[in-house]
């Protein structure tokens, strides 16, 4: 494995980690949300009732996708990168 | 008739009207009120379990009413209706799979409704305040079938609380009941994800009177 494969390589898995780090710091949520469900207190009857609210969760299905990605592409450039054998006359 | 049983005709027709359970507020006589919610407050929830993530989600687009003596809320007779597009769990695809034709179909099952066939168990917590048994014809999927759901409701007078609401007497209503998506032919697969083939709903409407 040569120096440019070897860079490629540790720059995938630190996506992967990266996008591994992301989903726990947002709450390890299995599917990606736009929104999420808040309380609010009827003040005349008392009623919990719930919310939409706009909020970003990162969840583990994103982190798939990236990793997959990553993976594919990182392949890809490993391959391309390969030291080729000088054809000898 | 003789004396004995006039008197036991008498006594029968006190007893029911002392056991009518209705409120005791200002208001009297039959009213009626409606759900439609022009300040977006009324919803209805549903929750189901999965084995990945449990799913809670809203419809908000309610419609229907209810009317009553409000001496006697075994009186109560209506319909709820809801709009199947109103329902959302938060995940877009998902709501659109859930609204897709392999599972509510809500082109061509536009509703889910619940209208009222008979209350029972009905106990006073306070004098405005209801609780008590519902029977209704629920409909969903192009099913319908008797289902009983558990009730709470609350009736305010107009007062200088409520007109910062709206105009005229206000009927707050929560029920809670559930259903098995498996009766109503409605398929429990969301995206690969087996969702529970019992759902909890929750009733949580305010009434405006007409």
């Amino acid at each position: 494995m040569n120096k440019k494969q070897r860079s490629i390589i540790f720059a995938a898995a630190g996506i992967i980690l990266i996008s591994l780090i992301i989903w726990g710091i947002f709450g390890f949520e299995i599917f990606t949300k736009t929104q999420v469900l808040v309380e609010e207190k009827d003040e005349l009857f008392g009623m919990i009732r719930k919310v939409w609210i706009d909020k970003f969760i990162w969840g583990l299905d994103l982190s798939l996708v990236i990793s997959g990605f990553t993976v594919v592409v990182g392949g890809i450039l490993t391959f391309l990168f390969r030291t080729k054998k000088l054809k000898s006359n | 008739m003789n004396r004995l049983t006039q008197i036991f005709a008498i006594l029968v027709f006190v007893s029911t009207i002392s056991l009518a359970q209705g409120f005791k507020v200002k208001a009297s006589g039959e009213k009626s009120f409606t759900f439609f919610d022009q300040y977006g407050k009324n919803q209805v929830t549903f929750f189901s379990r999965t084995p990945l993530e449990d799913i809670t989600g809203t419809a908000s687009a309610i419609k229907g009413g209810v009317k009553f003596d409000v001496s006697n809320f075994s009186t109560l007779s209506g319909k709820i209706t809801i709009d199947v597009a109103s329902m959302k769990t938060g995940i877009d695809m998902r709501d659109e799979h859930m609204r897709s034709a392999g599972w509510l179909d809500a082109e061509k099952y536009p509703e889910i409704s619940f209208e009222i066939k008979s209350v029972s168990g009905i106990s006073k917590s306070a004098d405005n305040r209801l609780t008590g048994k519902v029977l209704g014809a629920y409909t969903m999927h192009g099913v319908t079938k008797d289902v009983a759901a558990d009730f709470n409701v609350t009736y305010l007078d107009e007062n200088e609380q409520t007109k910062m609401r709206a105009p005229g007497d206000l009927l707050g209503v929560r029920a809670s009941f559930n259903v098995k998506l498996s009766d109503y032919g409605v398929s429990h697969m969301v995206i690969g994800n087996k969702v529970a083939d019992e759902i909890e709903v929750s009733v949580n409407v305010i009434g405006y009177i007409q």
